[in-house]
């Protein structure tokens, strides 16, 4: 039988029997966009990770001390980089810029009339601002009452903060402070990356004179002010030696003295936190997708399922065309045919829904959005593979039925 | 057994066909031992009963079933010997089925059942179109073509289920009950169409339990419990008829 005729045979009867053929698809559509919407809003994030790591923040390395893993309970990480030490990785080689990072204990901030609670607030230094988009305005000066916010906390407000307004700041210790907003970032060039993943208001103060959480120096027995974290900007060719060297300093830093027990020193670049991040986002989209894929196996079913009954109902249909010289073959290929028109439409009408559904959820993440090209194909191909495969059972019985025993059904 | 043997070549030729069915598990013997030919351009009627063993003979012939023994010749080639995708391509080209119950596609229009066994003998879409037009025509339903087999009468659908049979041009058309779902009238016309068939020189065996169909004949085969009881000559009454 050729095939212009087998189609126009399939498609014949798929129609006779239109809402139940439509179900079936549908079946088949919610398994593969499933599929397509968890694997690209997983290739999405993955591309977000990759764009974040290839920007400015390439060359940083990020000092972190945090709990070791499985080990203790998972305290809140300490300030221990002191001074000394963040004096000491300037004179690494390679490091081009080090910039330390605190949280300023902050019990309100207020605008005008109004006042909000705790906020993210961060001292950090001028240098942090150096590879950061802004929006408006400039880097504030050390020792200035100046403060740099980002996108997210001009809205914290009733109003509309910009650049030039005054906040008042209350200190944990009640005393109070008006600072002046001189500038307006999508982050900054040094923090920790992937940070716009949390669209948090931030409050950017310069360490002078704001930041006043100190301990005693264990290399210099003085009291020095420490810091959550610190940031070296590495060399863009000497990136690995001098990831290297920072460790090698911190073997022997302030930070290993102070750190509690328990406690690791981490130096690693965003390429480091990317890959981890990365392997992260691909284990959680592959067991979505698995979980999506089981879906789409139910479709199969499904499709199984009617071609099944349409076997039975046609029975009579099988008969007369083997009546009139139709061969096993012919019976076969136009039930596969069939049940792989309910997976192929099934694919052709998931891709674009799938689609829509990775743009809202990227939309809603505030992410990229990335189509993973050779995905879509392979979901449509996966289609027509579930579909000729759920076929294959029950054209094989097609084929098999006894003409005399069919045409003698009434 | 009974030969008439006038005719040197026979369109179709049962040698000792013996056939036995298994029916829970009881062994059922539908034909025993059966020889019947049939000459190019002959008419022949099989009658008997139900159960009788002539649905089975019927099938035999047009390659819907083989035989436990003996040998079963359509158009020179021996069934037997043949893989199920031959005999597929005898029942599509050798032979015409035309049933009691009309057994059309339903959702194909009568020109695309016409057509039908030519599709599966691998005819160009155009060629396959010219001769099941040409077939309609032949059987009066030339204006019918586009209609599904639900907008025609009963009478209609049996004309096109004929048309289809003769669409490959086969050796021989084999009817059974060929108006037994249809009323007298149009059971006289339908027997009528089989009766100009055979005078155009095909070669006819209807299957009926009918004296009075069978009588259209030029001869009638009588068959009880699966053998042949006795051959009878009928004088023919068309004209160009195999006796």
């Amino acid at each position: 039988m050729d095939g212009r005729e087998t189609l126009s045979i399939a498609v014949r009867s798929l129609r006779s029997h239109r809402l139940r053929s439509v179900l079936t698809v549908l079946g088949v559509v919610v398994g593969i966009a499933a599929v397509v919407t968890f694997v690209t809003v997983g290739a999405s994030l993955k591309a977000d990770i990759v764009g974040e790591v290839e920007g400015s923040s390439a060359n940083n390395i990020y000092l972190l001390s945090t709990p070791a893993e499985d080990e203790g309970p998972p305290d809140a990480p300490r300030p221990v980089f002191t001074e000394h030490d963040v004096a000491q990785l300037r004179a690494v080689d390679g490091a081009v810029q080090v910039v330390p990072q605190g949280n300023l204990p902050v019990s309100a901030l207020s605008y005008r009339n109004d006042t909000v609670g705790r906020q993210q607030v961060t001292a950090t230094t001028p240098a942090a601002f150096e590879g950061a988009s802004f929006i408006a305005g400039r880097p504030f000066d050390s020792g200035a009452r100046e403060i740099i916010i980002n996108r997210q906390a001009q809205t914290v407000f009733d109003r509309n903060l910009s650049v030039g307004e005054e906040l008042r700041v209350t200190r944990r210790s009640g005393d109070t402070t008006n600072v002046t907003v001189v500038g307006v970032v999508n982050g900054t060039g040094t923090e920790l990356p992937f940070q716009s993943f949390v669209s948090q208001a931030r409050f950017y103060f310069p360490t002078a004179p704001f930041y006043e959480t100190v301990v005693e120096s264990p290399t210099l027995g003085v009291n020095q002010r420490a810091y959550l974290q610190v940031t070296v900007v590495a060399d863009p060719g000497d990136l690995s030696a001098t990831q290297a060297a920072v460790r090698d300093y911190l073997a022997d830093s302030d930070a290993t003295t102070l750190q509690p027990g328990g406690y690791e020193l981490s130096a690693r670049t965003s390429g480091d936190i990317a890959d981890s991040l990365e392997d992260l986002v691909g284990r959680l989209t592959r067991f979505v997708t698995g979980l999506a894929v089981l879906s789409l196996l139910v479709g199969a079913i499904g499709i199984a399922n009617i071609m099944l009954v349409s076997v039975t109902e046609r029975t009579r249909e099988i008969g007369i065309m083997k009546a009139v010289g139709g061969r096993n073959r012919d019976v076969l290929v136009l039930f596969l045919t069939e049940a792989t028109l309910l997976g192929a439409l099934g694919a052709l009408v998931a891709v674009p829904v799938g689609l829509a559904g990775a743009v809202v959820a990227t939309e809603y993440a505030d992410i990229g959005l990335t189509v993973p090209l050779g995905w879509v194909g392979l979901a449509i191909a996966v289609g027509l593979v579930v579909g000729a495969l759920a076929g294959l059972y029950p054209a094989w019985r097609a084929a098999r039925v006894d003409p005399i025993d069919a045409l003698r059904r009434e | 057994m009974a030969e008439t043997g006038h005719t040197p070549e026979p369109v179709v030729a049962l040698d000792g066909v013996s056939k036995t069915y298994e029916l829970g598990g009881e062994t059922v013997e539908a034909l025993a031992d059966v020889s019947l030919s049939l000459p190019e351009g002959s008419y022949t009627a099989v009658m008997g009963p139900s159960g009788s063993g002539k649905s089975t003979l019927l099938n035999l012939v047009g390659g819907l079933d083989t035989p436990g023994d003996g040998s079963v010749t359509v158009g020179g080639r021996e069934l037997g010997g043949l893989s199920e995708r031959e005999r597929a391509a005898v029942r599509g080209g050798e032979v015409g089925f035309v049933f009691q119950t009309f057994n059309l596609m339903p959702r194909l229009t009568a020109v695309e059942n016409v057509a039908l066994p030519l599709v599966f003998q691998g005819w160009s879409r155009d060629e396959r179109r010219a001769r099941a037009e040409e077939r309609l025509a032949d059987v009066g339903l030339g204006d019918r073509l586009n209609h599904q087999p639900t907008e025609l009468s009963g009478g209609q659908r049996q004309r096109v289920a004929i048309a289809r049979a003769l669409a490959p041009s086969p050796a021989v058309l084999l009817a059974d009950e060929p108006t037994g779902n249809v009323d007298t009238d149009t059971g006289a016309q339908v027997m009528g169409l089989l009766d100009d068939l055979h005078a155009a020189g095909n070669t006819v065996l209807l299957v009926t339990h009918e004296r009075r169909i069978a009588e259209h004949a030029g001869r009638v085969v009588h068959v009880r419990d699966g053998v042949v009881e006795r051959i009878e000559d009928l004088d023919d009454p068309t004209p160009g008829g195999g006796a």
